[in-house]
């Protein structure tokens, strides 16, 4: 085996520039496919990142159950069930509503439980306090989002320690939905939290309940010790009956369309690899021409058609494995030329926020795997390439072959 | 080896019609034997060669290698005769160009399995150099050779298999005179020390008379087989 190489390597060795220009042919066409694959990569593990950064990947919302018709919902039952769980710290419940106040404002109303702090940690307090639902009183305590807090201090004038009343639409079973009014006291005011909670009105949740006579949740966040332990946790919840979804899902979303986009775009750069093979086929055509002669030696000389067809196979293998090399080695400077030329343009296209967080970071990411397949690629495509002519060699009558001139 | 040919008969067909290169003929070469055929260009003689070592295949008849009739139609069998018994000399050396002296000796026994060690072949490779006296030009490319240093060394490829039989297609033929017959001079001691049939293919008559049995061939047939 080492001899055939060592055989194949010679034949090689007599025509270097021939040889050079398919392997550069070949390494341009795996370098395209390798930049692209890392550019793809690059921006996928960036989305990814930021998604981790700005979720919480140890926290499951669950919702209520839809399946078949059946509907499950969030109980107190349930709740117990779940907290039950290994690797589950803790649940938060929470209800939504809509208040409508009397100059008719809607606000969005969330009643929740001091857990529900515990994982959005970003609400923070500008005025005031948080409710306490251990004071019983005649009026509702609440607290503002930011952005809430600022267009009720515009068009209703309140403020911190301000009470106002408003009316809440309960639909029955049965009959015409009747409204409810209640008051509420603004306790506290929150600082911007840059999410949807800014425009969100918060209520404990006992209260709230009361206020809309329901007997479920509508939502529950479930706290998870460690991230690891997410998928088996939902599982669980998903067994009862009920909705279960995290950051993962976002994250294996972007996975899925930057696989499917890199796919493509591999795909499409790949084109440049068929000029390759198309040069390698050619090239070994011209060769067994050109060694005819010595290929009718070889057989009368005692080589069969095998061992005309492996010594061809071996040069277009060693081709192969330079093509392999010299394209990782392309390839992982595309992809250096992508970030350096391409990120700056990426930044100034998209600007604002997704602009810069590609800021850090580089947006070409080179993997193991992705320089194996590009080497791989090479490999196949040269030994499939000569695959013909050097059927064509070894079929060669040997009398034939040796009268060639 | 002894070689012996029962009405064999070739014909070609070429364009307007049938070409006759070898008409029924009968022929018996003993053992260790060096045979020369002789004729004009296009009488057969190198057909005749051709099918003895099993490169071409006759139209009719037969050929017996050692008592053993050759199967034409069983393409692996003629590579295994090729390869073990057969050893081949050419007009024009047939060397490969890529490979240096001894590679291009050894190059046979990398086709002839099972395969020895490297260096058992290439020590086999200069025994064989040293035998035609070019052990100093082991390492030196065909086309650094003289034409005469490259058919010493086209025959002592033809040796590395250690065959039975070597066929020589007018090993002078691209030579000088002197050089021609310092090749033929080799072919004979080679003979005589190593005990193989040989049978060359050449037009010089009288050079082929020193050597032994000269067979005469004319228009594919034998014309006279003299001593």
């Amino acid at each position: 085996m080492k001899e055939l190489f060592a055989l194949a390597g010679r034949q090689l060795r007599r025509k270097k520039l021939r040889v050079f220009l398919i392997v550069l042919g070949i390494a341009i066409g795996v370098a395209a496919v390798i930049g692209v694959t890392a550019l793809g990569e690059g921006i996928r593990v960036q989305a990814v990142e930021q998604i981790k950064a700005s979720h919480d990947l140890t926290t499951i919302e669950v919702s209520a159950g839809a399946e078949a018709g059946n509907v499950t919902l969030i109980t107190e039952s349930k709740i117990k069930a779940i907290k039950q769980e290994e690797h589950v710290l803790f649940g938060a419940p929470y209800v939504k509503d809509s208040y409508v106040t009397q100059n008719n404002t809607y606000l969005a109303v969330k009643g929740v439980t001091p857990e529900y702090r515990g994982i959005h940690s970003n609400l923070e307090l500008e005025r005031g306090n948080w409710f306490d639902e251990s004071t019983h009183s005649n009026y509702t305590q609440i607290v503002l989002g930011y952005d809430v807090a600022k267009r009720l201090a515009v068009t209703e004038d309140l403020g911190v320690g301000d009470e106002f009343v408003a009316k809440i639409r309960l639909y029955g079973e049965e009959g015409p939905p009747r409204d409810r009014s209640t008051a509420l006291k603004i306790a506290g005011i929150l600082e911007s939290a840059g999410d949807e909670h800014d425009n969100q009105v918060f209520v404990g949740i006992t209260e709230a309940m009361e206020m809309d006579e329901k007997d479920a949740y509508d939502g529950l966040l479930v706290k998870v010790d460690d991230p690891a332990f997410v998928a088996s946790v939902r599982e669980k919840i998903e067994e009862i009956g009920l909705n279960a979804q995290s950051a993962q899902d976002v994250i294996d979303e972007v996975n899925r369309l930057m696989v499917a986009v890199t796919l493509v775009l591999g795909f499409f750069s790949g084109i440049s690899l068929v000029v390759g093979a198309l040069m390698v086929v050619n090239t070994m055509i011209i060769s067994v021409y050109e060694r005819t002669k010595e290929i009718g030696l070889s057989k009368a000389l005692g080589a069969s058609d095998l061992d005309i067809m492996k010594i061809f196979l071996a040069e277009c293998l060693i081709i192969g494995v330079m093509g392999g090399i010299l394209g990782d080695l392309l390839g992982i400077g595309f992809s250096v030329v992508i970030d350096l030329v391409g990120k700056p343009f990426l930044i100034s296209t998209l600007g604002g926020e997704l602009g810069a967080s590609l800021q850090s970071g580089s947006i070409t990411a080179i993997t193991p795997s992705i320089l194996a397949v590009g080497f791989a690629i090479s490999l196949v495509l040269s030994i499939v390439s000569g695959l013909y002519p050097a059927r064509r060699a070894a079929r060669l009558s040997p009398l034939d072959a040796l009268r060639q001139i | 080896m002894t070689v012996e040919t029962k009405g064999l008969t070739k014909y070609y067909w070429m364009g307007t019609g049938k070409v006759v290169a070898l008409e029924d003929v009968d022929l018996k070469i003993e053992e260790g034997g060096f045979i020369s055929i002789v004729g004009p260009s296009g009488s057969g003689k190198s057909t005749l060669l051709n099918i003895l070592g099993c490169l071409d295949s006759p139209t009719k008849g037969k050929v017996f290698l050692d008592g053993a009739q050759v199967d034409y139609r069983n393409k692996k069998s003629l590579v295994i005769l090729r390869r073990k018994f057969v050893g081949f000399v050419f007009q024009t050396f047939n060397l490969i160009p890529a490979l240096n002296a001894v590679e291009n000796v050894e190059y046979p026994m990398y086709f002839n399995k099972p395969l020895k060690s490297k260096s058992e072949r290439k020590e086999k490779a200069m025994k064989l150099l040293a035998l035609v006296g070019l052990e100093k030009r082991a390492n030196h490319l065909p086309s650094e050779l003289s034409g005469g240093e490259q058919q010493r060394i086209a025959i002592a490829r033809a040796f590395a298999n250690d065959p039975k039989l070597i066929l020589a297609d007018e090993p002078t033929g691209n030579l000088d005179s002197v050089t021609g017959r310092s090749i033929l001079d080799l072919l004979t001691r080679l003979n005589n020390e190593e005990r193989m049939t040989i049978i060359m293919v050449t037009h010089d008559f009288e050079s082929a008379k020193r050597m032994g049995t000269v067979i005469r061939i004319l228009d594919g047939r034998i014309q006279q087989q003299e001593r």
